[in-house]
């Protein structure tokens, strides 16, 4: 859009269209596999099933991508679940606090988490890698400490269960959700300055400081973003099986970032969409629950995951070292002679 | 370029709706076999307990003629069995029957399960009574306890001091084992007396050392009791390197292959467990039966086929004692 970086941007443009296509017929590869050879994967319900069952990875994924194109990442996202998922539980069980009241206590927490992220790396210009990997921990720890490790929390009321397990106008509940925030945060990353400012921090951060570009705000608000969402992703979560317990969400960033990064997002930063982060989602999640329904063994599903993760980097890795590669072998010769 | 991919979206979402239609047909023909399919869930698929329940459940899909699906969690995702069952949900399964490692999570999804009229038994682990048909119920804690007392009299003559290593003093199944165990000894063997029972955390390590403290702190020790798992084989390491192999012996409630090591050495005597083939091969019959209407609620008996008529309690179908391995079988067994 913007007329110096055009060429460049025409030439990632190019990929990255490439790289969504080619995820979007993998996924209806998927699609038509599964239905020909699954028991009744190609229906309504169970089109539901794979939508309740990816909501809360997805949504980490959908908050994952912000991040990962500032060149950074949040490892802490699924640890932060699990805490925010036994704070909820406790507000309400121990506080007393009425459901409404504790979900919006949580997704406070959630951003207060993620401002601690945000702090650290935005002001402190500490590696995300390492100040997440450090929240990872700590977040895990906390509620494991709180709770024990035993203390589960459980004997919702129907009515808030029904975020996790009924429908709504349609879909299931926590579906909406889902949508809300995929929509909120692709117009964020792609039709604001907002969007903008995350690509230009992940090519060149310090060309993005000295363009004038407030890098540390925008750097804290994509962590900020991730802490309230993994919170709203701890609620839903929390629906969905009727209970909080300290091991909630465990593992799921990284599935959040092998969807993201499937998606087309370099992990370098600069690069990426969010529809591509929604259709790595969906090819993940199509491929685990495809595996049962066509009575193969699911642990096939993280074997496939990864031959696909590697498979769709290399098939758009290729034409841009097809095209170095020419340049290439004309200067290459020369320093070899003397 | 653009249009390019504009086309193939509309294309490929046209194909998507066409076929659609094509499931419904496929479900109908599906139907029509009328095998009844039964899903069995482990806590864990990777555990030897549950492999070797799996063999006896292999046995009895096959003489009944049912399909079995054997399908549970390989990593510690606590939402996994969910959605493992809700698959099985919108697959069509008959009946589910599981182990189930989140009582409180995992007896929603069954709930459900029981909603869209699918039959379910839980085994080795209940869920919320309110979620399940019958509950395969592998031993009571009478009979778990009575079985390991009787044992500890058998080895020392009825009398003689002797120590339990436990889990936690807090654990509610074992707790409930301590109490029948007290029950039985205060009852029958006025001769024994209970010196002691320490804690071990369900860790080997700290079962050893503690186990060395009461061999030290109590000289006239005859037998060590483990009733957690982890206990047996670090009761009998400690007995072993105090040299005292023989003279204290050492029992418990743990798996054969963990013990089989110390019970060939003679320093463990007897380990107590049910055999899991068989409990098993009582899950799939009675998910069999409760499909195919011949097991009702409110039945007091159940023909178990080979394992021969069992017990029902409430809404539990009981095993029976349990199986003592020692030195004469534990060879038999793999798990």
């Amino acid at each position: 859009m913007s007329k110096p970086e055009a060429s460049h941007r025409h030439k990632v443009g190019a990929l990255l269209f490439r790289h969504e296509t080619i995820l979007l017929l993998v996924l209806l590869a998927e699609w038509f596999y599964f239905n020909a050879v699954g028991r009744k994967f190609g229906t309504l319900d169970n089109t539901f099933d794979i939508m309740r069952h990816s909501a809360e990875i997805g949504l980490l994924a959908l908050v994952m991508t912000p991040i990962i194109l500032t060149g950074g990442i949040d490892l802490s996202v699924g640890s932060l679940l699990g805490l925010c998922a036994i704070l909820f539980g406790k507000l309400w069980r121990d506080a007393g606090l009425p459901l409404p009241l504790a979900a919006a206590c949580t997704l406070l927490i959630g951003l207060l988490a993620g401002g601690l992220n945000a702090v650290l790396i935005a002001r402190l210009r500490l590696p995300a890698l390492i100040v997440t990997l450090g929240t990872y921990s700590l977040f895990r720890g906390f509620a494991e400490a709180i709770t024990r490790g035993v203390d589960t929390f459980t004997n919702f009321p129907d009515s808030f269960l029904a975020l996790g397990q009924q429908h709504f106008a349609g879909l299931p509940t926590q579906v909406w959700f889902f949508l809300a925030v995929a929509v909120g945060i692709w117009l964020l990353v792609h039709r604001t300055t907002f969007g903008r400012s995350l690509r230009a921090i992940g090519f060149a951060p310090e060309g993005a400081r000295y363009a004038g570009l407030a890098v540390e705000r925008r750097l804290a608000q994509a962590y900020i973003l991730a802490g309230i969402v993994a919170a709203l992703a701890a609620i839903i979560y929390t629906a969905r099986l009727g209970q909080a317990k300290a091991d909630a969400g465990t593992g799921y960033e990284l599935f959040a970032i092998t969807a993201v990064v499937l998606g087309g997002t370099s992990i370098f930063g600069g690069v990426g969409s969010v529809h591509g982060t929604l259709l790595g989602v969906a090819a993940i999640a199509v491929l685990n629950n495809g595996l049962v329904h066509a009575r193969q063994p699911r642990e096939m599903a993280g074997m496939l995951t990864g031959a696909l993760l590697l498979a769709a980097l290399s098939a758009s890795a290729l034409p841009k070292l097809l095209a170095k590669f020419r340049p290439l072998r004309h200067s290459a010769a020369p320093p070899s002679s003397p | 370029m653009k249009r390019l991919f504009s086309l193939a979206l509309c294309a490929s979402l046209a194909l998507l709706s066409a076929c659609n239609k094509s499931p419904e047909s496929g479900s109908s023909t599906g139907s029509g076999a009328k095998k009844l399919t039964i899903a069995l869930m482990p806590k864990s698929k990777g555990n030897a307990y549950f492999i070797s329940c799996k063999a006896g459940a292999d046995e009895a899909a096959k003489d009944l003629g049912v399909e079995l699906l054997f399908d549970g969690p390989t990593e510690p995702d606590p939402a996994k069995q969910n959605e493992i069952i809700e698959n099985w949900i919108t697959l069509g399964v008959d009946v589910i029957a599981a182990a189930c490692e989140n009582k409180e999570g995992i007896s929603t999804a069954l709930k459900k399960a029981r909603e869209k009229g699918i039959k379910v038994v839980t085994y080795d682990s209940d869920a919320n009574p309110n979620s399940r048909d019958f509950f395969i119920n592998q031993a009571t804690p009478q009979g778990i306890a009575q079985t390991l007392m009787d044992e500890a009299a058998r080895l020392t003559d009825s009398e003689g001091e002797f120590a339990i290593i436990t889990a936690s003093l807090t654990a509610a199944n074992m707790n409930e084992w301590r109490k029948n165990i007290e029950a039985r000894l205060a009852e029958k063997y006025p001769k024994m007396k209970l010196v002691d029972t320490k804690p071990c955390d369900d860790l080997k390590d700290k079962a050893q050392a503690e186990a060395t403290n009461l061999l030290s702190a109590n000289p006239n020790l005859k037998l060590i009791m483990a009733i957690c798992s982890p206990a047996v084989p670090g009761a009998a390491e400690a007995v072993k390197q105090a040299g005292k192999t023989g003279a204290v012996k050492v029992i418990g409630l743990g798996l054969p292959s963990e013990n089989r090591k110390y019970v060939r050495e003679g320093v463990t005597q007897s380990v107590v467990l049910w055999k899991t083939k068989d409990l098993g091969y009582l899950t799939i019959k009675a998910a069999a039966d409760l499909a195919n209407g011949k097991l009702k609620p409110g039945a007091k008996e159940f023909d178990a086929g080979k394992l021969g008529t069992l017990k029902i309690e409430g809404d539990s179908i009981v095993l029976g004692q349990p199986f003592i391995f020692n030195d004469s079988n534990i060879d038999q067994f793999d798990f």
